[in-house]
């Protein structure tokens, strides 16, 4: 009992770090080309992007454009993406 | 049969030249994506070597239908006498699944093949060497599996309904009994479903399942997923239930990259996990037989987003015997384009 006790509070550490100095977030893949031409879409495309992604695992941080496509249909059916979501991805990855 | 391999490459490459394909200058072409990696255990002192290739094959045809497959080359290779002697063992092969996915509608995405199923957190989306925070599988990951992990038929998935407050999101299958070599699966029905809210990072959801053949049963489960602080960390947890026995699982996993100003200790992940499984009706399909207690706690550091060192210690409690479970490895994920071209 007194180990998952300890456990418990094992878990509990990343959530206290909840509280911790914020710093810069990772850059995702499509954002340093889309600097300067930044639009509503892009922005919703960058947030699509983050939120799906780290539902499962780490963002890529590059995607050459060669592949973009195919891996965005691959991601639409495994994380059940919608229409929508897809194009402002791809709006996003490939501006 | 390479006969075949060329002739659908040669047909993806066709799609891939048209411009109508190619909006945004995002590429069509093939590619093997997936994860490598080599994973040194020990368990209750017998040490296992299991090296692991996991290519996925992603065959685009337009816009709308994409050809994918998982082939699993796993090696297992253990001391003869558990602790001494020379290692041998296998490597073994299993492709996972192989699918065509028609791309229909925002509500409607139809799979038919041989797919994964999906049923709680795992099978479809944590299983990758690359993706899960601890090497080895919830005691309750077997749950909702059976018999290979995968279905052999239709299965359709999409999006029930989408604001931006919240996504519902869907899943629903159907699968035939098979026999067939590295087509295995059985006679199985059963959905998952989901709601996932955008700006918490919060996703709830829960799994159904009937197996309809020999002893047929009900399985199900209920999931949490929750990424704050922008993905750093990730919380999910997950109930499963069957004829054979219930548990739990609880991991979090927090990266350093926003609580740390050094470089070095930013690609730094820890990981913790608690777990309890309690069979029923003498456990088995994939349980264990008697009551088990588990907690790991795993130390991972990422080289690259897409290369990582991974390492982890977990102790298992039971009636039987109480172990301890040792994980250190390097994990990679690949994508590889099989043609040239493809944008505009």
């Amino acid at each position: 009992m007194k180990i998952f006790a300890l456990c418990a509070c094992l878990l509990a550490i990343p959530l206290s770090l909840l509280a911790g100095p914020a710093r810069q977030n990772l850059e995702p893949a499509g954002k340093a080309s889309t600097r300067g031409t930044s639009t509503s879409q892009t922005d919703l495309g960058e947030k699509v992007f983050a939120n799906n992604c780290s539902r499962c695992h780490a963002a890529p941080m590059s995607l050459s454009p060669r592949i973009t496509g195919t891996v965005i249909m691959h991601m639409r059916t495994r994380a059940r993406l919608s229409r929508e979501d897809e194009r402002v991805l791809l709006k996003f990855l490939v501006p | 049969m390479h006969t075949v391999a060329l002739w659908i490459l040669a047909c993806a490459r066709v799609f891939a030249q048209n411009p109508a394909n190619t909006e945004n200058g995002a590429g069509y072409v093939p590619i093997i994506a997936g994860g490598a990696g080599y994973i040194h255990n020990v368990t209750g002192g017998g040490p296992a070597l299991q090296p692991q290739v996991d290519p996925v094959l992603l065959v685009p045809f337009g816009r709308r239908f994409l050809l994918e497959s998982r082939t699993d080359f796993t090696g297992f290779f253990m001391r003869e006498n558990f602790t001494s002697g020379p290692f041998k063992g296998r490597v073994f092969t299993d492709v996972e699944y192989a699918q065509l996915d028609w791309l229909a509608d925002t509500h409607a995405i139809v799979v038919g093949g041989k797919y994964l199923l999906p049923f709680g957190l795992y099978n479809e989306r944590l299983t990758p060497i690359w993706i899960r925070n601890l090497q080895d599988f919830p005691y309750t990951a077997s749950i909702g599996t059976r018999t290979s992990g995968a279905g052999d038929g239709l299965m359709l998935r999409g999006v029930a309904a989408q604001t931006e407050s919240m996504s519902v999101q869907y899943s629903a299958y159907f699968s035939a009994h098979c026999g067939i070599n590295q087509l295995g699966s059985a006679r199985t029905a059963g959905g998952d479903a989901s709601v996932y809210f955008p700006r918490l990072r919060f996703e709830i959801g829960g799994s159904g399942q009937r197996f309809l053949e020999g002893h047929r049963i009900n399985n199900g489960a209920a999931y949490i997923s929750w990424q704050p602080l922008e993905g750093s960390m990730d919380v999910k947890g997950e109930y499963d239930y069957s004829f054979f026995g219930h548990g739990y699982w609880l991991e979090a996993a927090y990266k350093l990259d926003r609580a740390s100003s050094h470089a070095a200790l930013q690609k730094v992940q820890l990981v913790g996990r608690v777990e309890q499984v309690f069979p029923q009706h003498g456990g088995g399909n994939g349980l264990p037989h008697i009551e088990n207690k588990r907690f790991d706690v795993g130390l991972n550091y990422y080289l690259k987003d897409n290369l990582r060192l991974v390492s982890s210690y977990g102790r298992n409690f039971s009636s039987a015997q109480n172990l301890n479970a040792w994980n250190a490895g390097i994990t990679y994920r690949f994508t590889i384009p099989l043609w040239f071209g493809g944008t505009k």
